[in-house]
C-alpha cells in the first residue's frame, strides 16, 4: 500500500472507531469491540517479539499478568487510579522482561521458547503461593472505581464508552509503536538478526541489546494490556491472568493476523474474538478447539497470515494495474 | 531414613514412566529436529484410552496396552504423513507453532468430549501396597515400572539390532550422510514419529492407574518432558532415561523435604539452570 | 606502533590446540597475506581477532587498545571488519538493504546510511544490482556483497577470509584489483587465501601458519623459498 493511501485508510478507520460508541447503544457490540482492541494490543505485543525479532515466546502471559497485578495492587493498596496504573503496569512488565530476557536470550530457537514457558509457569506458581503479595488463588477484586471528570462531565464507569475509548487509545499506541519499529533502525536490525545472527554481529549489530530492547517494548505493551484487563474486568487472579492459554492466544492472534505486519494483530484479534463469540453462542465451551484448528490451517495454507497474504495480493494487484496503465 | 528411601523408590518408579515419555520426544527430535508440543496430548490420549477401555469393556489397563501401543504408533505415522510432512519444510518456527496448534486442538477436543472432571482408574488389586523390604509400593506403579522397563529394553534392542533401528540412529546422527547411504529418511521419519507417539501413548496407559486423569494434563506433562530431555540431552535416549529418573527423584524428594506446592517449581528451576549452563544436557550429549 | 598487533595468541578446543603462541603485526596501509595448509588455524585466527571466539591466552590490540573479550559487534565498532569464507549475506534482503544495515553502524539516520551504502556499492561495482535479492546473486557478486557489507562499517582493518574461493582466473584478477582498491581507500587488509597467484601479487608481506603456529613471516618472494614453508606444503622431502 502506498504510504498516503495507508494513512488515509487508518485515519478513516480511526474516525469510525471513535464515532461508534456515540452512534450505538448496543452494549454487547461495544463489549466485543473492547475485547478486540485489547487483544490487538496483546497480539501486537507478541508480534513485536515474535514477528519482528523472530523470538517465539510461550510465556507472554507472565508479562500480561504482571501488568494486571501491578495495576490492581497499586489501586487497591496505594489508591493509584487504574488509568494511570496501567501504564505503570506496562513499565513493570518491561522491567521484569529485561533480566529475564538477558538470561533467556542466551538460548536460541526452541530452547528459548521452552525457557519462556518455564518462566511463565514459575510466575504462575509464585502468584499462587506468595499470598502476602498476590492474595494467592483468591486474587483481587475492585468494587468501586474512583470518580473522574473529563471535560466537565463525570465519567460513568458503568457504561462501556469510557472503556471503549481507552481501549481504542491503547490499541492506537500499540499499532503506532509497531509501525515505528518497522521503519526504525532497530526494526532493520531485527530483520538482520532473523536472517543471520552471526552476520548481523559481524556488521556491528549489538544483537543482545536489540533483542532486549524489543522484548522491553513487547513487555510494555503486554503489561499495558494486562493493566487494562484489571481495570475493565476488575478482577485478577492467577488463573485468569497467568494461564498458558493466554500466551497461546497471543501467539494465535499474531500468527493468524500476519507476523511482522502492523495491521495483522488487529485482523487476528477480530478473528479470534469472532470465533470465541460464535462458539460461545453455539457450544458454550470449546473455542480453543477452533484456535488450535485455525492455527494449524493458517500455518499450512497461509503462513504469512491473513493480513500478510492480503498485503501480498494488494501489491500484486497494484503491480498488474501499473503494467496495464503503462501499456 | 525410611522416608528417604521410600520417596527415593517412589521417585525412581514414577521417573521411569516419565522417562518413557521423554524417550518418545527425544527420538522425534533426534531424527527430525522438531520439538513436538503435542507430545503431552499423546500421553493424555493413552491415559484416556486405558480409562475408557476399562470403563466400557472391563479391560485391565496393563493388558490394553497391547492394543493401544500399536494404535498410537499408527496414529503417529498418520499424523506425520498427512499433517506434519508438509509443514516441516516451512522451518522450525512454523513447525513448533503448528504442533502448538495441534496440542490446543487435541486437548480441547478431549475436554469437550470428556469434560474436565478428574477421573481415576480403580484396580481391584491396586489397593493394598506391596511391601518389598518394608517399602510401600503401590502395585499399579510397580507393574507400570516393570512394563516400562520391558518396553524400554525392547526399544533398545530395536534401535541396536534391527535395520530400521540402525537407520533411525544414523538419520539422527547425520541426516545427509544417511541419505547418501541410501536410507529412506522419509520412511525413517514416519517410523520415528510413530514410535515417539506410541511411547507417549504407552506411557499414558501405564501411568493412568497411578494419576488423576483430565484432558489438559498434557500441559503439565509437556513441560516435565522438556525438563527431562534437556537434562538428558536432546536426542539422546539414555539421556532421557537418566533425565526422567532424575526428575522423578527430585520431585519426590522435593515434595517431602522442601514443599509439595513448589515441587513442580523445582523442576522448572532445574530446567532453566540446565538450559543456561549446560544446554547440551548434564551428560553433554545433546544436539543443538 | 603497528595498527593491529597479535601476541602469544593461543586457543584450545578441548584437547586440540588450534592456534599456538601466534604473534604477528600489521602496519597501517599494509596488505598482509595469511597462508598455510588446510587446518593450520587461519580462520580460527580471524574468529579470535573479531571476537567470535575468545582466546585461551594472548593479546590482540588495535591501535594499542586490547579487543580481547569484546563481542563481535563491539569489535566491528572499534574498526575491525571481516568477511566469511562461506559468504553470509542476509539472503531475503536486497543488496542495498544488506549494505545499509552495515552502514547503520556509523550512520544512525536511514537516509545517511542508505547514501553511504550506495557509495560503497558504486565503488565495488554492485550499484546496478542494488534491488536484487542477495540470494539471487552470482557467486562473484555475492563475494562483492560480502566485501561491501564489511566496508560499509568503515573499518580500519578488513579481514578477508578466502575471498577468491570458487572464482575463475579472470574473476580472481578482478577480486585482486578490488583488494588493491580497498587498500588505496585507506583500509588495512589481512587476507587469508589459498590462490597463491593472488597472494603473491598483492601482499606486501606474508605470514605462514602450520598446525596453529607461525612458521614464516616476510615478503612473499622470500617466504615462498623458506624451507619450513615448503616442507609444510609439500612434505619434508621436497624442502
Amino acid at each position: 500500500m502506498s504510504p498516503r493511501s495507508a494513512v488515509a485508510a487508518w485515519a478513516a478507520f480511526a474516525a469510525a472507531a471513535v464515532a461508534l460508541p456515540f452512534a450505538t447503544t448496543n452494549t454487547f457490540l461495544l463489549h466485543v469491540c473492547i475485547l478486540v482492541f485489547m487483544w490487538t494490543v496483546l497480539g501486537a505485543a507478541w508480534n513485536v517479539l515474535g514477528g519482528f525479532a523472530g523470538q517465539v515466546s510461550f510465556g507472554h502471559a507472565a508479562l500480561f499478568g504482571i501488568g494486571a497485578y501491578t495495576t490492581i495492587i497499586l489501586f487497591l493498596k496505594a489508591g493509584v487510579a487504574p488509568w494511570w496504573g496501567l501504564w505503570i503496569g506496562g513499565v513493570a512488565a518491561a522491567l521484569f522482561s529485561v533480566p529475564v530476557g538477558l538470561i533467556c536470550f542466551r538460548l536460541r530457537g526452541p530452547y528459548f521458547s521452552l525457557a519462556t514457558l518455564a518462566v511463565a509457569e514459575l510466575a504462575k506458581l509464585v502468584a499462587l503461593n506468595w499470598e502476602w503479595a498476590t492474595n494467592g488463588p483468591v486474587g483481587f477484586l475492585i468494587t468501586t472505581l474512583p470518580a473522574l471528570r473529563v471535560l466537565g462531565h463525570a465519567v460513568d464507569w458503568e457504561r462501556k464508552t469510557p472503556f471503549y475509548l481507552l481501549a481504542a487509545l491503547l490499541m492506537a499506541v500499540a499499532l503506532a509503536s509497531t509501525a515505528w519499529l518497522r521503519r526504525s533502525r532497530l526494526g532493520a536490525y531485527l530483520v538482520a538478526i532473523r536472517e543471520d545472527e552471526d552476520a548481523a554481529e559481524a556488521v556491528g549489530i549489538d544483537t543482545a541489546r536489540s533483542k532486549v530492547l524489543t522484548l522491553a517494548l513487547s513487555g510494555f505493551l503486554a503489561g499495558v494490556g494486562g493493566g487494562f484487563y484489571a481495570f475493565y474486568f476488575r478482577y485478577v487472579d492467577p488463573d485468569a491472568v497467568l494461564n498458558i492459554g493466554l500466551s497461546m492466544e497471543m501467539v494465535f492472534i499474531a500468527m493468524v493476523g500476519g507476523l511482522g505486519t502492523v495491521g495483522g494483530p488487529l485482523i487476528g484479534a477480530v478473528f479470534l474474538t469472532t470465533i470465541a463469540e460464535l462458539v460461545r453462542e453455539r457450544f458454550q465451551v470449546g473455542h480453543l478447539i477452533f484456535y488450535g484448528l485455525f492455527m494449524m490451517l493458517v500455518i499450512r495454507f497461509l503462513p504469512e497470515g491473513i493480513w500478510g497474504r492480503a498485503r501480498l495480493l494488494l501489491a500484486a494487484l497494484r503491480a498488474r494495474m501499473e503494467r496495464h496503465g503503462a501499456a | 531414613m525410611e522416608t528417604f528411601v521410600q520417596s527415593l523408590v517412589s521417585g525412581v518408579l514414577t521417573g521411569a514412566l516419565y522417562a518413557m515419555i521423554g524417550i518418545g520426544l527425544t527420538i522425534v527430535f533426534g531424527v527430525m529436529r522438531i520439538i513436538n508440543l503435542a507430545h503431552g496430548e499423546m500421553v493424555m490420549l493413552g491415559m484416556f484410552a486405558a480409562f475408557w477401555s476399562q470403563r466400557l469393556w472391563g479391560v485391565d489397563p496393563f493388558v490394553s496396552i497391547l492394543a493401544w501401543a500399536p494404535a498410537m504408533f499408527a496414529l503417529g505415522m498418520i499424523l506425520y504423513r498427512f499433517l506434519l510432512r508438509r509443514i516441516i519444510p516451512g522451518g522450525e518456527l512454523n513447525t513448533l507453532l503448528y504442533t502448538a496448534g495441534l496440542s490446543l486442538l487435541v486437548a480441547n477436543l478431549a475436554l469437550f468430549a470428556w469434560t474436565g472432571d478428574y477421573r481415576t482408574i480403580a484396580l481391584s488389586y491396586g489397593l493394598t501396597p506391596m511391601r518389598p523390604f518394608g517399602i510401600a509400593v503401590p502395585p499399579a506403579l510397580a507393574i507400570g515400572f516393570v512394563l516400562a522397563a520391558a518396553i524400554t529394553g525392547a526399544l533398545w534392542l530395536f534401535l541396536g539390532r534391527t535395520d530400521m533401528g540402525r537407520a533411525i540412529r544414523a538419520t539422527s546422527q547425520n541426516r545427509e550422510a544417511a541419505v547418501l547411504m541410501g536410507i529412506d529418511v522419509e520412511r525413517v521419519a514416519a517410523v520415528a514419529f510413530g514410535l515417539g507417539t506410541a511411547l507417549a501413548g504407552a506411557a499414558g496407559v501405564l501411568l493412568a492407574p497411578s494419576l488423576y486423569l483430565y484432558p489438559t494434563v498434557g500441559e503439565l506433562l509437556i513441560v516435565k518432558c522438556f525438563v527431562i530431555v534437556v537434562l538428558g540431552g536432546l536426542g539422546s535416549v539414555p539421556g532421557a532415561i537418566a533425565g526422567g529418573i532424575l526428575l522423578g527423584v527430585v520431585e519426590s524428594l522435593g515434595a517431602v523435604y522442601v514443599s509439595t506446592t513448589y515441587k513442580d517449581g523445582l523442576g522448572y528451576v532445574m530446567f532453566l539452570l540446565v538450559l543456561l549452563y549446560r544446554p547440551s544436557g548434564l551428560f553433554g550429549v545433546g544436539k543443538s | 606502533m603497528a595498527l593491529l598487533e597479535v601476541e602469544g595468541l593461543t586457543r584450545f578446543f578441548g584437547g586440540l590446540r588450534a592456534v599456538g603462541n601466534l604473534s604477528f603485526s600489521v602496519a597501517e596501509g599494509e596488505i598482509l597475506g595469511l597462508i598455510g595448509p588446510n587446518g593450520a588455524g587461519k580462520t580460527t585466527v580471524f574468529n579470535l581477532v573479531t571476537g567470535f571466539v575468545r582466546p585461551s591466552q594472548g593479546s590482540i590490540r588495535l591501535d594499542g587498545r586490547s579487543v580481547v573479550g569484546l563481542k563481535p559487534h563491539a569489535v566491528a565498532h572499534r574498526g575491525i571488519a571481516r568477511t566469511f569464507q562461506i559468504v553470509k549475506p542476509f539472503p531475503g534482503l536486497s543488496v542495498r538493504e544488506n549494505v545499509t544495515l552495515a552502514a547503520f553502524l556509523r550512520h544512525r539516520a536511514r537516509a545517511d546510511a542508505e547514501a553511504a551504502a550506495t557509495r560503497v556499492l558504486e565503488r565495488l561495482g554492485l550499484a546496478h544490482r542494488a534491488p536484487t535479492l542477495a540470494s539471487q546473486l552470482t557467486l562473484m557478486d555475492q563475494k562483492r556483497l560480502e566485501m561491501a557489507k564489511a566496508l560499509a562499517t568503515e573499518p580500519r582493518v578488513l579481514l578477508l577470509d578466502e575471498p577468491m574461493g570458487g572464482l575463475n582466473p579472470s574473476e580472481v584478477d578482478a577480486a585482486s584489483e578490488m583488494v588493491r582498491g580497498i587498500r588505496q581507500g585507506g583500509v588495512t587488509v589481512v587476507l587469508v587465501e589459498h590462490v597463491m597467484k593472488a597472494i603473491m601479487r598483492i601482499s606486501d608481506r606474508v605470514v605462514v601458519m602450520n598446525h596453529g603456529e607461525k612458521i614464516a613471516d616476510g615478503p612473499p618472494a622470500q617466504v615462498v623459498q623458506d624451507a619450513a614453508v615448503i616442507a609444510a606444503y609439500f612434505g619434508k622431502r621436497a624442502a
